[in-house]
């Protein structure tokens, strides 16, 4: 009997050991050095100085030590600017995707899936490509451009690229699956005979909607905004393609900071700060499932 | 009568609902389809301003000769383009190979064990997923150059793998939760080493979550455009990074071609790993 735990115990450390060892040695052990860094002074010429050192957060967050990092207004307006697209990113794809992810699940089964296969495919193109069909559609010689002055919409071409409304179409358009997919499934399992008893005590289509569908999808619309919320802060591909120089986001200055500035403390400080906020949202999101998980039992 | 209308209202609002889906499909799929018919577009000049049908780009990226591009003199080093193919194939082979391995071992573990860390793994796994890629991409940059690891494949790699471990690990433990355990019991009963069922029973049965879960690694890996852009060295660009410095130095006609073959590529790809993964949820 020992010896089948001793086994056992055995069997279940050759399975564990790879990804502990991974993870330990290639995630937990750089993200310390990342934490180690943020709190480091910059050195002179790219290095760092190892002691410690509290004013690359100083230098965001409004204190300074007025001989070599000041503060700087413009780090909190850029991080102002990216909660407020990826919010807008956000609300965006949730209006977006609703409706259609309310008449996909209303479709028999056999079209659900193809449905879902159509939604998820465009999700394994390459990134860098889809963005770069955005700006050959609107860029001045674009597409919509040159479509709408070959038609004689228009005289002259109009600037969409480099502009806010860039971004977040562009960021809209990529993370469409991550906000379809969890709004379906809570659409879908839906259960369809609450639908009918509302409908059989008189309530209009508008009111069932209201009363029924729509507070019932609420935990995929959290779930949706979540995932798409997570990786829209902090990103630095679409604002860099499709906002050029003009709509930078935290994600760009991180970036600069390790490939231009090379200011490698503060740039670890500045992608702590987007990995808290990060796990801020996160933790509000699993608050609410467990709090909705309790509703639900009760 | 109200009977009536609500059978009209009801019509007319699943109509409109059957137009805003079409109109929301034709959104995802207009910008792939106008680069795919661009990337025949003769003009020289103006690449979204059609001129004319031709296959120029396509020959120019694979270093065949042709007229368009002797006039203009757009081609980029076909041998450039090569090499990142090629890198990219090594890094998606190598990571994917490991991070089945390593993901589906977890997932067993996982599933059949039961131990005191078992939550904390479970964050753990998921963590890698979580985290805002730029962050594990400087993450590991700062960590490779301070432990004196030169930037390059290796590095590459090991950047995949600490994430991809996560996703094969999810699709192989959805495959293993949907999973009669009475099999493996009565395998054991049978009088089956724990080696024997693993082989002859669980292997088989998990099989399709194993090659759907590597397949989407794959094609993560093949993609993965941030993580790969802080930690690949000079010499050692990948498809997606060597694109992307393309679009930054400014956009030539012949992207178009090598964005229709990305596109398409993945498609095939994606779609058999999609087939195998409806097959595993089945």
């Amino acid at each position: 009997m020992a010896l089948a735990l001793t086994r056992k115990r055995l069997r279940l450390t050759g399975l564990l050991s790879p990804i502990t060892l991974l993870l330990a040695v290639f995630f937990l052990a750089p993200l310390s050095i990342l934490l180690v860094y943020a709190f480091l002074e910059p050195g002179l010429y790219g290095g760092v100085e190892w002691n410690y050192y509290h004013h690359n957060f100083g230098r965001i967050l409004g204190w300074a030590d007025g001989e070599y990092e000041e503060f700087d207004p413009v780090y909190m307006s850029i991080f102002g600017r990216s909660f407020r697209l990826a919010l807008t990113t956000v609300a965006a794809s949730l209006l977006l995707c609703y409706p259609a992810a309310l008449w996909v699940s209303r479709q028999p089964d056999r079209w659900k899936s193809f449905f879902l296969f159509l939604i998820t495919l465009p999700f394994f193109a390459s990134l860098v490509v889809r963005l770069f069909a955005w700006v050959l559609i609107l860029k001045p010689t674009g597409w919509i451009n040159e479509t709408l002055m070959a038609l004689g919409v228009i005289a002259s071409p109009f600037d969409m690229l480099y502009t806010e409304g860039a971004v977040v179409l562009g960021m809209v358009y990529v993370f469409i699956p991550f906000m379809f997919l969890p709004l379906y499934a809570s659409l879908e399992k839906l259960d369809r005979s609450l639908l009918e008893a509302s409908g059989d005590l008189g309530a209009g289509r508008i009111k069932t909607f209201l009363r029924i569908t729509l507070p019932l999808s609420v935990p995929g619309m959290v779930a949706g905004s979540i995932i798409v919320f997570i990786p829209s802060l902090g990103n630095f591909i679409v604002p860099d393609l499709l906002g050029g120089a003009k709509v930078l986001m935290i994600g760009n200055l991180v970036e600069q900071q390790f490939l231009q500035a090379r200011n490698w403390p503060f740039g670890s400080a500045l992608a702590w700060m987007v990995m808290v906020a990060v796990l801020a949202f996160l933790l509000i999101y699993v608050a609410v499932v467990k709090r909705a998980d309790a509703l639900q039992e009760s | 009568m109200g009977g009536i209308f609500g059978s009209i209202g009801r019509r007319m609002s699943g109509s409109a609902l059957l137009l805003y889906s079409a109109l929301f499909f034709a959104f995802i799929y207009a910008p792939m389809i106008i680069v795919f018919t661009y990337s025949f577009n003769a003009n020289p000049v103006n690449m979204m301003s059609w001129s004319g049908f031709t296959f120029d780009w396509y020959r120019t990226i694979f270093g065949l000769s042709s007229k368009l591009t002797e006039q203009t003199m757009y081609v980029e080093s076909t041998e450039q383009l090569t090499s990142a193919v090629a890198n990219s194939l090594i890094v998606a082979l190598t990571t994917t190979t490991v991070s089945t391995l390593i993901g589906t071992l977890t997932a067993l573990a996982m599933a059949r064990f039961r131990f005191a860390l078992k939550t904390f793994y479970r964050v753990l796994v998921f963590m890698p997923m979580i985290i805002p890629d730029i962050v594990l991409g400087i993450a590991l940059l700062i960590y490779f150059v301070t432990i004196g690891v030169k930037l390059g494949l290796t590095t590459i790699i090991i950047g995949h793998c600490t994430f991809l471990g996560s996703y094969v690990f999810i699709v192989v433990s959805a495959r293993l939760a949907g999973m009669d355990q009475t099999c493996e019991e009565a395998s054991a009963d049978l009088g089956a080493s724990p080696y024997q069922t693993f082989r002859r029973v669980t292997l088989p049965l998990i099989l399709p979550g194993v090659v759907g879960g590597a397949l989407l690694a794959f094609i993560i890996s093949m993609d993965d455009l941030v993580i790969t852009y802080f930690i690949s060295g000079v010499d050692s660009t990948t498809l997606p990074v060597f694109i992307y410095g393309m679009l930054r130095r400014g956009i030539k006609p012949e992207i178009n071609a090598i964005a229709s073959l990305m596109i398409l590529f993945s498609l095939v790809i994606a779609s058999l790993g999609l087939w195998f993964r409806s097959r595993s949820a089945r």
